[in-house]
Parts: C-alpha cells; sequence; structure tokens
C-alpha cells in the first residue's frame, strides 16, 4: 500500500506537496491534472500514483492552461477537480482563468499554485497571489503539512460552497519540505457526472457555463466573495500565537509562520512578540484583521516576493484608522524585509533584532574567525549539465556549427534543464544569450529573423525541449513559418520532462496512469508545417555537425533538427553506462599538448577531470555516464572507449 | 596576473578581423582550437596560451625576412622583386599525356614525380577541390595519383594545415606543393625552431606556385549563381592571356566571365600580400605567359630555382628526362621581375589605404629595404 | 540498543552533491524518526538545483512541534556529508563549536576546478578546518565501501550506518531495515544492509 493511502489517524512523514494531494484524496477529488513544474509536480504524480485505486482521472496535460480547463469540465459535471502547476503556469492558465472565475464552478474546483521565492529551479521569481485579488477568487495558503492536507479538503469545500474556483498558494519550502502529518478519512463514495446547462443563464448550478450577461454575472461573482469573506473570519487556519497584547504584531502566511517562529525563539522574544497567522489570504477577514490590529502599534508582515499581504493589510487597516489608531508598519515597503528572493529564520530574526533593538546570540570571535578563513578555501560549485547529458553534446555542436559557419548566430533560449547553457553561459559554450518563458525561444527567434530588412543579419537559432515543443513551441513554430522567418529549430529530445523528473509528455506513448496513449511525433508535426526536418543522434558530432552547418547556410526558410538522445538520469539509462570510458595515460600529453586541456577546460563534463598532480585528464568512473562524447573531442585521441 | 595577450586573440586581432588571413593553413591541425571552414578560418573555442605557433606561423604575422633568407637562401641571390633566384627557365614535362592533364605545362607533377621515384620525399601534400569548389590539401603518397591534382583551382588551400596533421605521422619526407602565402609559412615553420621541433625536419622540398590572388568561395559562389553554374559542374578554369576573362568549363560549356566581376570576388587578404613568386620556396613554377609571344608558349611553364636543394631535384628531373627546360630569355625574367614588383606595389599602396599611415603597414616592417622600395 | 528519547530539537544537515542520493538519504533517516515517534520537518531543494550544483536537506528532529524547514544559520548539531567540500560549505555557514561532522572522503570536483579556474582545498586544509570548527569529526571513504558493495550510489546508506553508529540519532538497524522494506525489494534490502553495516564498521 502506498503511503498515500495510509489509514485515518496514521501519522506519517508527507512532502508539501503530498500532503496536498493526500488532501485532495480526502476532499474526493475525481479529476486531477496539472503540467510539471518545479516545485508543483509530486502533488499529480502522487495522484497518478493512485489513480486506479481511487478511480481518479489524472492527467499530465500538454500545458497549464489545458489542465485548467480540463479540470473545469469535471467541475462543471458535478465532480471534484484540481489543476496543479508552478507559479508561472497560472500565467498560461490565466486567459482561462479569468473567464472561468467569471462563469463559475459547479463541483469543488482547486487551482494549486506552487511558487519559488529565490527562484531556486525558476527562472522567475513570480508572484500569483495577484491573481487572487486581480480575478477575485479566494485564496488559500498552507504553514505547514498538516494544514497543507487540511487546507486543501476545506478548499474543495469552500469552491462547491460558493460555486466558484479556489486558488491554493504554496512555495518551495512547504511542496518541498516533508514534515509529520496525521490522515483523515478517505470518502468511501463517488460522485456520478452530470453536466446539466438547459436552466436560464443567471442559474449558476443548472444554466449555461459562460461569462455573460458580463456585468451581472460580474456582481454575482463579487458576492460570492462577500460570502468568503465572512467564512474566513472564523477560519480555524487563521490563528493567533503570543501575548495579548504583544509589543509588536507579525501578521504573516505560508512557511514564512515557521520562519517568524523559529526567529522569535531564536532571540528569546516570545512575551514581546505575537503572530498572526493567515491561512486565508484573499479576501482578508477585516473583523479578525481588526481584533488584532487594536492590540498594537507596531506591525511587521512577513512574506516571500512581493508585498501583497502588506499592501493588503494596509488598505484595510487605512479604512479602520478611525477604531484602531495610527500604526507603524513594518515589512517590504521600509525595508525591513528584503523586496526579493525567499526568506528564511536568520532574516526574520534580523528584522525583529532591527525593530525591537535588540542583540542576537553569536558565536565566539574566534571560531567566526576560524569559520571566515576555512570559507574563503571553498570554491564555489556551479549548476551544470549532468555526465553524459546530451545537451552538453548538443551545444557543443551547436556552437561549433555557429564558429564555422562564421555570420555570429546566437539561439535563442526555453525551459528546460538546457536553460543552464542561458544561466551559466560557459555551460553552453556562450552560444544562448535569450532564455524567458516556455515556448519563447522560438517566438523570439521567429522576431528576430524578421529583422535583416533592419540590419540585423545573422543566423537564428532557437531551442526547445520535446515536452516544450507541445507545451508552447508550436503556435510560435507555426508563425515562424506562416512569415517565412529564417530560423534554426532544434529540438533536444530526451524522451521526457527531464528537469521536473521524466513526467510524460504527448511524445510519449505512455499517460500519467501508465496506459498505453498515442505518441505524436515532432518530427511529423513539423514536416506537416512544411519545415525541413532532419533528426540526428547529438553524441554523433560529425553527422550533427554537417546537418547544423548545411542549415546554417540555407537561407530563407525554416529548418527543424531533432537531437535525439534520451536524458542521463532517464530510467532506462540511469546506472547503466554505454561505454567504459578511460585517459590512455601514455596519450594524454597532459600541458605538453597543444590542446591546452580542451577536455576539461572547455568541454566542461563533471566526469572527466584533470590530475594537477600527473598533468593528465582523468575520467572519474564514479560520475562518468560513459556516453563516449569526449573521445571525439581529444586531438590526441587519449581518450578511449574499452 | 595575465598580461600577455594569447596567441590566439592576437592572432584573432592582427590577422583575422584585419581581413588579413589568406586561408593557408598554418594556424589549422597544430591544435584544436583553429579550424578551417570551407576557406576560412575559424576560432573555435579560446585558447589562452601565450607563444603559440599559431601566431608564430602565420604569414600575416611580423616576419624577419632578413634571417630567413640567410638560412634557406644565398644573399647575393636575392632580388628585391622575387626573391632568390639561383636559375630562371622555361620548363615543361615531358610527358605529354602529362601535360594533357596539368594546367599549363606539368612541370610541378613532374618535379614532384621524380622527386617520389629518387626517394627524394616519400609523399606530397597537394590541393585537392571538393565538389563546392572548396580547396584541401591532401596527402599523396602514390607518385600515380599526383597527376589527379594537376589542376590551377583559383581558391585557396589550407594546405599548410595538412603538413601539420602530417608532421610526426608516417608521411616521412614530405614534399609540399604551396601558393607564396603557404611557402613563407613553411619558411617560418623551417626558421622558427620553437622547442626545438625536430619534426619539421620532415618538410623536404617546396615547390612553390606563382599566385596573383585566390577567389573568396563564399562571393565566387554567388558569381557562379548568377551565371546559373553550380559549383560541383565545373570542371576546370583559366584566365586565357590578353582575354581580360576567366574561363570556366564545365562538361557541358565555357563560360567567359569578365575579369571585373571575377576582381570583385578576390579574396581581400590577397590585396595585401606582396609576394606573386613563392618566393620563399625551393622552387616557384607559374605559366610562361609574361612577354613574348602570348600563343606560342601556352603549354610552357616558367621555373624560378632558388635552393640548392630546389637545383638539384630540378637537375634530377631533367637529367632522368621527365623535365625539359630551356634557358629563358633575360626580357622574360626582366618582365617577370616588372609585373613582380607592380604586384608589391599595390599591396603596399592597399595596406596603406586601409591602416590610413605609412608607418602602420599592418604584418609589414616599414624599415624592411624591399618593402621601403616599392612603398610610394 | 535501548536509546533514551531526545528532548531537545536536533538539527542535521545533509549535504552533497546533485545525484549522490541527498534526498533519498534524508528522506529514510526521516522516515524512521517519524516512525519512533518523533516530529521531523526535511527542508530541501531539487529540480534545476540537483544538476552538479551543491545539495543540502536540512532535518528537524524534535519530540514535539514542526519547525522552520530551514535551520538558522549556526545551529546545526550534525552535518553529514557525501562530499567533503559541501561538509565544509555547510559547517562555514551552520556550524558552531558543538556541532559534529561526518563526511564521506571522495571528492567530486566543482567544473570551475576541473576547468583549471579554482582550486580545490587540499586533504590537509579540509582536516584542519573541521578540526578547528567542530567538536568531533569523522572521515571516512564510503564511496570505496559503496563501490566494493558494487554501486557507488549506496555510499549515502554507507553514510546512514556510520551516522547510527555515532549515536547522535535515535536510530538503529532494527528501524533502517523497517523503513527500507517499505519502498526496496527483497534483493535491494539486502545490499542496502550490507551498505548500512559497512558503515557502521567505518566508525571506531
Amino acid at each position: 500500500m502506498t503511503k498515500l493511502l495510509s489509514p485515518a489517524k496514521s501519522k506519517v512523514l508527507f512532502l508539501g506537496n503530498e500532503a496536498i494531494a493526500r488532501g485532495a484524496l480526502e476532499a474526493g477529488v475525481a479529476v486531477a491534472t496539472g503540467y510539471p513544474g518545479t516545485p508543483s509536480s509530486e502533488v499529480i504524480e502522487s495522484l497518478a500514483h493512485v489513480a486506479s485505486e481511487r478511480n481518479l482521472y489524472v492527467e499530465w496535460s500538454v500545458n497549464e492552461k489545458v489542465a485548467l480547463e480540463v479540470a473545469a469540465a469535471a467541475s462543471f459535471a458535478g465532480l471534484r477537480s484540481m489543476a496543479v502547476m508552478k507559479q508561472n503556469g497560472v500565467n498560461v492558465a490565466s486567459d482561462f482563468l479569468l473567464h472561468l472565475t467569471a462563469s463559475g464552478t459547479r463541483g469543488g474546483l482547486v487551482l494549486v499554485s506552487c511558487e519559488d521565492p529565490g527562484a531556486l529551479s525558476s527562472v522567475n521569481e513570480g508572484e500569483s497571489r495577484y491573481f487572487a485579488r486581480m480575478l477575485e477568487m479566494p485564496l488559500l495558503e498552507p504553514s505547514d503539512f498538516q494544514e497543507a492536507k487540511d487546507l486543501t479538503k476545506w478548499a474543495f469545500e469552500l469552491s462547491e460552497q460558493i460555486g466558484n474556483v479556489v486558488m491554493l498558494r504554496s512555495v518551495t519550502r512547504m511542496s518541498h519540505a516533508s514534515g509529520n502529518v496525521i490522515c483523515g478519512k478517505l470518502p468511501v463514495k463517488s460522485r456520478k457526472a452530470h453536466f446539466e446547462y438547459n436552466g436560464s443563464v443567471m442559474d449558476s448550478s443548472r444554466g449555461p457555463m459562460i461569462s455573460t450577461p458580463v456585468v451581472a454575472k460580474h456582481l454575482l461573482h463579487q458576492q460570492k466573495l462577500k460570502v468568503v469573506e465572512a467564512l474566513f473570519e472564523k477560519s480555524p487556519f487563521n490563528r493567533y500565537v503570543g501575548a495579548a497584547k504583544p509589543e509588536l504584531l507579525i501578521i504573516t502566511s505560508s512557511a514564512c509562520f515557521l520562519y517568524a517562529e523559529e526567529a522569535i525563539e531564536l532571540l528569546g522574544l516570545q512575551k514581546r512578540v505575537g503572530i498572526l497567522k493567515l491561512g486565508t489570504t484573499w479576501p482578508l477577514p477585516p473583523k479578525l484583521l481588526e481584533k488584532h490590529l487594536r492590540q498594537t502599534t507596531k506591525i511587521l508582515i512577513v512574506e516571500e516576493v512581493m508585498p501583497f499581504l502588506e499592501e493588503n493589510v494596509k488598505v484595510l487597516a487605512a479604512g479602520l484608522v478611525n477604531r484602531i489608531g495610527a500604526k507603524t508598519f513594518f515589512g517590504k515597503y521600509d525595508e525591513t524585509l528584503p523586496s526579493v528572493g525567499e526568506l528564511n529564520p536568520d532574516i526574520v530574526a534580523a528584522a525583529l533584532c532591527y525593530i525591537l533593538k535588540v542583540k542576537s546570540k553569536t558565536l565566539p570571535a574566534n571560531y567566526l574567525s576560524d569559520s571566515r578563513k576555512a570559507a574563503a578555501l571553498i570554491p564555489a560549485r556551479e549548476q551544470t549539465f549532468c555526465a553524459g547529458c546530451p545537451h552538453r553534446a548538443s551545444f557543443w555542436n551547436i556552437h561549433n556549427a555557429i564558429a564555422l559557419d562564421g555570420h555570429k548566430g546566437f539561439v535563442c533560449g526555453d525551459i528546460g534543464c538546457y536553460s543552464m547553457a542561458a544561466l551559466s553561459p560557459a555551460t553552453g559554450y556562450h552560444t544562448m544569450p535569450t532564455l524567458h518563458s516556455m515556448g519563447s525561444g522560438t517566438g523570439l527567434a521567429s522576431g528576430f529573423a524578421k529583422l535583416a530588412q533592419f540590419g540585423l543579419d545573422k543566423p537564428i537559432l532557437t531551442v526547445c525541449g520535446d515536452s516544450t515543443f507541445y507545451h508552447a513551441v508550436i503556435p510560435a513554430l507555426i508563425n515562424a513559418q506562416h512569415n517565412r522567418a529564417d530560423i534554426t529549430f532544434i529540438v533536444l529530445d530526451n524522451a521526457g520532462t527531464a528537469m521536473t523528473g521524466f513526467q510524460p509528455h504527448p511524445g510519449l506513448a505512455i499517460s500519467a496512469m501508465k496506459e498505453v496513449v498515442p505518441a505524436l511525433d515532432i518530427a511529423a508535426i513539423c514536416s506537416a508545417i512544411g519545415a525541413k526536418v532532419a533528426v540526428s543522434d547529438p553524441f554523433d558530432l560529425e553527422t550533427t555537425g554537417k546537418i547544423l552547418t548545411s542549415f546554417l547556410a540555407d537561407k530563407g526558410s525554416l529548418k527543424v533538427l531533432i537531437l535525439r538522445q534520451a536524458c542521463a538520469l532517464s530510467p532506462e539509462k540511469k546506472g547503466k553506462k554505454i561505454f567504459e570510458v578511460k585517459v590512455n595515460e601514455s596519450l594524454c600529453l597532459g600541458d605538453a599538448c597543444g590542446c591546452n586541456r580542451l577536455c576539461t577546460r572547455i568541454f566542461r563534463c563533471p566526469a572527466l577531470t584533470w590530475d594537477r598532480t600527473k598533468n593528465k585528464a582523468v575520467v572519474d568512473e564514479v560520475i562518468c555516464a560513459g556516453c563516449g562524447v569526449c573521445v571525439s573531442i581529444c586531438p590526441q585521441k587519449a581518450i578511449i572507449k574499452l | 596576473m595575465k598580461n600577455k595577450p594569447s596567441s590566439q586573440t592576437k592572432l584573432k586581432k592582427d590577422v583575422l578581423e584585419q581581413s588579413l588571413c589568406t586561408g593557408c593553413g598554418a594556424c589549422v591541425g597544430l591544435c584544436p582550437y583553429q579550424v578551417v571552414y570551407r576557406d576560412r578560418t575559424v576560432q573555435l573555442h579560446n585558447c589562452d596560451l601565450t607563444d603559440g605557433k599559431c601566431y608564430a606561423f602565420c604569414p600575416r604575422t611580423p616576419t624577419d625576412y632578413r634571417k630567413i633568407w640567410e638560412i634557406l637562401f644565398e644573399i647575393d641571390e636575392m632580388t628585391p622583386e622575387i626573391g632568390a633566384v639561383k636559375g630562371y627557365y622555361l620548363s615543361r614535362a615531358a610527358d605529354p599525356a602529362l601535360r594533357a592533364k596539368a594546367q599549363h605545362g606539368g612541370t610541378v607533377t613532374a618535379l614532384l614525380e621524380v622527386a617520389m621515384d629518387e626517394g627524394l620525399i616519400d609523399s606530397a601534400i597537394v590541393s585537392s577541390r571538393n565538389e563546392e569548389i572548396e580547396q584541401e590539401g591532401r596527402l599523396v603518397e602514390a607518385k600515380s595519383q599526383l597527376g589527379d591534382y594537376a589542376k590551377s583551382k583559383f581558391t585557396v588551400s589550407p594546405t599548410v594545415a595538412a603538413f601539420n596533421r602530417v608532421m610526426g605521422d608516417t608521411a616521412g619526407k614530405v614534399g609540399v606543393v604551396a601558393t607564396p602565402c603557404q611557402a613563407l609559412a613553411l619558411a617560418k615553420m623551417k626558421t622558427a625552431r620553437i622547442n626545438d621541433d625536430l619534426k619539421i625536419n620532415q618538410l623536404n622540398l617546396v615547390i612553390g606556385l606563382f599566385c596573383g590572388w585566390t577567389l573568396s568561395v563564399e562571393s565566387f559562389h554567388r558569381l557562379l549563381q548568377q551565371y546559373q553554374i553550380s559549383p560541383e559542374a565545373v570542371t576546370g578554369m583559366d584566365i586565357p592571356a590578353g582575354k581580360n576573362v576567366l574561363e570556366l568549363y564545365t562538361n557541358a560549356s565555357v563560360t567567359s566571365v569578365p575579369m571585373v566581376e571575377v576582381d570583385a570576388c578576390v579574396r581581400t587578404a590577397c590585396r595585401y600580400c606582396i609576394d606573386s613568386t613563392a618566393e620563399f620556396a625551393d622552387l616557384s613554377v607559374g605559366a610562361a605567359r609574361f612577354g613574348g609571344d602570348c600563343d606560342e608558349m601556352r603549354g610552357w611553364n616558367q621555373i624560378i630555382v632558388r635552393s640548392e636543394f630546389g637545383k638539384q631535384v630540378m637537375e634530377l628531373a631533367v637529367a632522368r628526362g621527365a623535365l625539359e627546360i630551356w634557358e629563358a630569355p633575360a626580357s622574360a625574367l626582366q618582365d617577370l621581375k616588372n609585373v613582380a614588383a607592380e604586384k608589391k606595389r599595390k599591396a603596399l599602396k592597399n595596406i596603406v589605404e586601409k591602416s590610413r599611415s605609412v608607418k602602420n603597414l599592418l604584418y609589414l616592417n616599414s624599415d624592411d629595404p624591399v618593402v621601403k622600395k616599392y612603398l610610394k | 540498543m535501548k536509546r533514551t528519547r531526545q528532548k531537545e530539537t536536533k538539527n542535521l544537515i545533509l549535504t552533497g552533491v546533485g545525484g549522490q542520493g541527498n534526498v533519498m538519504a534524508s528522506r529514510t533517516l526521516a522516515g524512521m524518526l517519524v516512525d519512533a515517534g518523533y516530529i521531523v520537518t526535511i527542508g530541501e531543494t531539487f529540480g534545476m538545483s540537483q544538476r552538479g550544483g551543491s545539495v543540502m536537506s536540512h532535518l528537524r528532529i524534535s519530540p514535539d512541534s514542526v519547525k522552520s524547514p530551514q535551520i538558522p544559520r549556526g545551529r546545526a548539531d550534525v552535518i553529514v556529508a557525501l562530499e567533503p567540500l559541501e561538509a565544509l560549505r555547510v559547517l562555514t555557514v551552520y556550524g558552531n563549536p558543538q556541532v559534529c561532522v561526518l563526511s564521506n572522503a571522495r571528492p567530486v570536483y566543482p567544473i570551475g576546478v576541473i576547468t583549471g579556474e579554482l582550486s580545490y582545498p587540499s586533504e590537509d586544509n579540509i582536516q584542519v578546518a573541521f578540526q578547528q570548527l567542530s567538536k568531533a569529526f569523522w572521515i571516512i571513504d564510503a564511496t570505496s565501501a559503496a563501490l566494493a558493495l558494487g554501486n557507488p550510489v549506496l555510499s549515502n546508506i554507507v553514510m546512514i550506518g556510520a551516522l547510527a553508529k555515532t549515536g547522535f540519532l535515535p536510530i538503529d538497524r532494527r528501524m533502517f531495515e523497517k523503513e527500507i522494506k517499505k519502498t526496496l525489494a527483497a534483493d535491494k534490502c539486502a545490499v542496502n544492509l550490507k551498505a548500512y553495516d559497512a558503515g557502521g564498521e567505518m566508525i571506531k
């Protein structure tokens, strides 16, 4: 039996995302959809795992907008459903979401956004809480693992009660942290899907699901939010910890609550500082806020990324000023807390020290000085492509082709592990100067290719991964072909959504629930668009190089090169070496060779290192994945496959 | 820490970015960093080594000409126009079949064949053309194949790269057929003695080719496109004396392209070259078309013997009956010198136009007596 | 062996390089401790940070409450490192005079060291730093032990076995066996137990 289906009352260690999944199961979710993205992927993954046992439909959708649409259909048919994504996924889904909040929903529908303050595994610090305010939907934020489960369960009930979508926001330190959870009951009965649409247009339970008449429906929508506000006043997910009249009141939500608690404990400020922890952050419950704001004059708002809570509390406090008096607010606006990046207990403690003029305990001075000395010895550990990663070979090919072509072409980047080529330029051999959202590399390339008449006449390349291709690249590719954008489009096809953990995508013949499904062939799609299509193995440097140079010289059309080689960490490859690779020490000339350490200085594979005493290259057998690409680059042929 | 720029960086700044790269291949094949693609030298990845051979051997980096002369030639045989002259002849291969395959008189092939027969060289590096009229240096180890490469190609070949590749290999003693820039690169390699590299001793014979210019592959392809000729269809090319056209032969036709149009395709670097007779070779060979009755000279070469070894090779070829030579009339030598001097003047004028200063002659030294003589 | 129940929160940091099995090790440890009745909080990051970068799991082992998934600076009680440089990196941020360090001996060189731009500290420098910055430390060659068992990925289990032997945490072999049986097949369990035992033998 999987942990996720543990019986009621059992105490289990859940990843935050597993707790969310368990909460959904306890709420009787029937349909769960999503698109992989760190830190959200484990919610759908763990539900997919129990889909057949719990009679669920779980889908990795092509992108977040479609995921939300698929989930909404279930809701319209009276089922409980959820759509799960990372923060920027909400942007992708937002057009539909705007109309969905206007039309309303039926079965409980929860939108889960797992966000990444500090961008630990993102290329943005996107903040989706503002969508709750902008699109007028309730927002819930769990601050520990038990709450992640309980709040998710309640989110379905709330959604059903008000007939609208509810957003649940988690963060990396919640989704990818683990903690104890006491399980609740899993429902026995399941619902039957039934979509009723013959009622009047204003009948939210029997009429058509549309957002018109807009103004009338908008009013209805806002009335629902008033109901929510009243419910939030009494929610057990909002609670206060601390003295009745604290010197300083912290208002916080999410993992920041744990940081605040820890900071207070570190400084021994339990008697001076109280915490109002909110699980319901939009709309704010005004009476609850008023009650706590009355008790003190100093308020610190602790939250990550944007000052969402701070702004909303301030607006409320401004309206209440006659009743609660003037307050001093600390937070992001006055720079007590940093306006960017993630928080931690130390940052919150520093803010408390500043506000309350206290000092924290420090380590002995000699310890700190030894520690600083040791720290100076530590070289940075840059992220890089794994040993055996096909992307390294692909970018090696791309770099060489651009250099040979000699017209200073460049690559528009996209989202995946290959983004590292932009994040750390030497990893991509300095080829990829742009990186934005999923699919935008191809859109940008399509634009760059039209600038020749204004004097920018260079070969334009772009890359995307196989999963990204389906997610958002296809429209941009069609745009490029239709508008005669001369681009070389390269699909880095590593047979799965590798960065987030090998979730299947439409190119594979298997679904999230391990059913056999039709696989859509990227080459066939590109051919159908009318592009010139070639397929190659990036590990075959010679063939791939020839195709690329010929594509760059071939002017005036859309060229597609699919570089196919499975990820080194993929289940079928992991732990298995294609070749045993070794350095023949008698052939490696070390510093005496004219190669100037091409293999280690330029190629940058973590498994190919340099022995500084022997002055020779050496393959680390523990790390080497045996791809054999380095064998092709050594001018002395000193690296050999056994 | 690193004050000294890398050789690669200097090569890039002083040669590649100045459009001085002749594409000779001297910097290619020594390391994984420089390669030739089509007729361009490409720096693939950054190399931070200083004192690199790439910079030292390049014919377009500063050169101590005096030192090379002293080592390779007799100082009293030096002429300002065409370098060392030990002897000057008109020549042709004795074998009519070989002449028929050759661009002019087949002298180069005849010399190589004899050198190979006599064990003076074990293999030869010649240039060969692929379908795109891109050249590559090719190592030929069988005498019977030498004739297959005996045609003018008018685009540059990275011949020296081929030499770099075979050095130390099994090629044995090597003869190289080289354009002026390539012959200079090889002479720099022979005289530089970097790291006491003994491999250079494999280089036994350099036969120079007279050269007015080469064509840029990219521009030339565009020109061919205008004439609706595909590069792979071209079987040969010639500049017939007195007509001021480039004739392009295909199996189906002969196309005459006016020289004005051809001039526009000349590789930029060639405009700054002061050497038309491969002054640093053992022997230099060209078409016998200067002076006299042009038509009568067709099918003949002129040959400048420069080094003692070059003299031996030629005499051996004559003695073996492989080469026919005539003592050339003095007027022919003077005509050749006049034409060569004119190229020097023009190149120096182009250099000054580019650098905008008579004090900055790019790769040349304004104190060099030859340079001084023609810098007017 | 009967272990006394811990009354204070213990802070353990498990560190290493992406791909070394850090996450698996921290979850295994946490699973054992949850079964023993502790409230465990793990903070970790994965995704892109795994790709050759430094990875860290923060384990908070509390008798009574959920803790922040991030340990404050200078507040680690135990540092377990699958790679010595990462031990040092964590030690200089989360260390204090009372901290204990258990580190694998085998280096994984950062790319900057491989390219020659940076230097990896010498074994001596690392030892001296451990000495200065910890109450006690062990450096064991877990990778070689794992290789001897046929798979370098078992290094993390060797480290767990060694950690159990140090007695810093209320864990033992029986708990480990119970935990791995939840997820692993019988043959895998056997080799994991061997790795666990090999780790224990390295702590004298």
